[in-house]
């Protein structure tokens, strides 16, 4: 099981700092709730998308509209339905069913959603993990809480191809013949020792994780790791001077107050 | 009962958050049960009910929280991550918050049955509800509406599993007790 997000690519996105992305991305996601006009949230993602296309390609790019698309049908078809202000603009019979308020409505939301969406990807797909957690530290998350997480990662690949092996184990005892006939909530029972067993063994390995924390010095007053610093292209002030200034002027550019 | 461990961040406990932290990322991602509709649905619910009757709040909270949040980084729903940490989060605490009352001696997990249905009912509310409202910030509350019956099952599944996991973990492994610090 892969847990890196990183997709190796090109452009400005990869040299910006994971502390400066990060609030970059943070200050355009809270933008969009703002009042900004319908065009100003389809530039911003075109920006994003175009910089998603350029910096991994387009067959990488237009992954995140695949994942969403059935959440973009669903909003296509059930939200129009609920607007009923502005001029009508289809009819079936006497029945209204599309507005132009509905429509402008929509294109905020799927604009918004979309500009969200490939935010944060293109922040994970443009940031190795490692530098997001350090990222994190920076903004004050602390010592232990970066170390559950480090942690974390390191068992993810441990734990599943651990679960995969039980699962592989526990198959081999079920009769070929009776694999048919099970009923729904009988597979959902069969699922039961698996899932134990994935459990004690996963639960075996804490006593030991926390005794070789211990033997790297955990807990001593004298540290004996540290994590490692970030560094910034141009300076770190820099960086997010620009993160700050972006968000400022699209919101000069695109503010409807 | 008073825990033999202070309250502190020990490396025991460090190892427990990491740990449940994984298993919730790999039962999010890897072990999926088809529904009726053609969908998915995943177990990080089972593990989050688990870890809230045998581990706490806390730990519930930050496994429940994080574990859903690396998930959705890895699987490549980002934007959920934040929602997914809370949502998940809260859940984790609150079913354990509620199972553990009367509880005097031993972990959430001892608890009566109803105390323990109570504690993952609420559980289920609130993920259910969470995810409602945050799908209906991000892309409103009709399109929202579609994802409620999946997450109740999903919820629900996580429940009933949940209980016999962690009833099945306490026999088969009964020095979990030991790491059951809260």
């Amino acid at each position: 099981m892969t847990t890196s997000t990183f997709v190796a690519g090109r452009g400005i996105v990869y040299l910006l700092d994971a502390r400066s992305k990060l609030l970059l991305v943070l200050l355009l996601c809270i933008e969009v709730f703002l009042p900004i006009s319908q065009i100003g949230l389809w530039v911003l993602f075109g920006g994003v998308f175009l910089l998603a296309w350029h910096a991994t390609g387009f067959k990488q790019a237009i992954q995140p509209i695949r994942s969403i698309a059935f959440i973009l049908v669903v909003m296509t078809l059930f939200s129009p339905l609920t607007d009923r202000d502005g001029t009508g603009l289809l009819f079936i019979g006497e029945r209204l069913i599309l507005t132009s308020e509905a429509v402008t409505n929509l294109s905020v939301l799927v604009a918004r959603f979309l500009s969200i969406t490939y935010l944060c990807t293109l922040y994970v797909w443009t940031t190795p993990m490692a530098d997001v957690n350090l990222a994190f530290r920076w903004y004050g998350l602390g010592y232990h809480a970066a170390l559950v997480l480090t942690l974390a990662f390191r068992f993810i690949p441990f734990i599943a191809d651990s679960f995969r092996m039980i699962q592989d184990s526990h198959a081999l005892r079920t009769s070929v013949e009776f694999e048919g006939r099970r009923s729904r909530r009988q597979r959902l029972a069969d699922i039961i020792p698996t899932v134990t067993a994935a459990l004690v063994f996963a639960l075996k390995s804490i006593p030991y994780t926390a005794m070789s924390l211990e033997h790297r010095g955990l807990g001593r007053r004298e540290k004996r790791s540290s994590f490692r610093q970030l560094k910034a292209r141009g300076g770190l002030f820099t960086q997010l001077l620009v993160s700050v200034m972006i968000p400022t002027v699209f919101w000069f550019l695109f503010t409807t107050l | 009962m008073k825990s033999p461990v202070p309250e502190k961040m020990t490396a025991l406990r460090i190892a427990l958050m990491a740990v449940l932290t994984a298993v919730v990322v790999v039962f999010t991602l890897i072990v999926r049960v088809p529904t009726p509709i053609k969908g998915y649905i995943s177990l990080c619910d089972v593990v989050i009910t688990f870890a809230a009757f045998l581990f706490g709040p806390w730990v519930a909270a930050i496994a429940g929280g994080l574990g859903t949040g690396i998930a959705d980084l890895i699987g490549g729903y980002a934007q959920w991550a934040p929602l997914s940490f809370v949502i998940h989060g809260v859940q984790g605490m609150l079913i354990a918050l509620i199972a553990r009352v009367g509880v005097k001696q031993g972990v959430p997990g001892d608890a009566k049955l109803p105390a323990m249905i109570a504690g993952g009912v609420v559980g289920m509310i609130v993920m259910t509800g969470g995810y409602y409202l945050a799908g209906g910030v991000l892309y409103g509350f009709e399109a929202a509406l579609v994802e409620i019956p999946l997450n109740l099952m999903q919820s629900g599944v996580g429940l009933v599993l949940g209980i016999a996991v962690a009833k099945a973990v306490l026999k088969a492994y009964p020095p979990v007790r030991a790491l059951a610090i809260h």
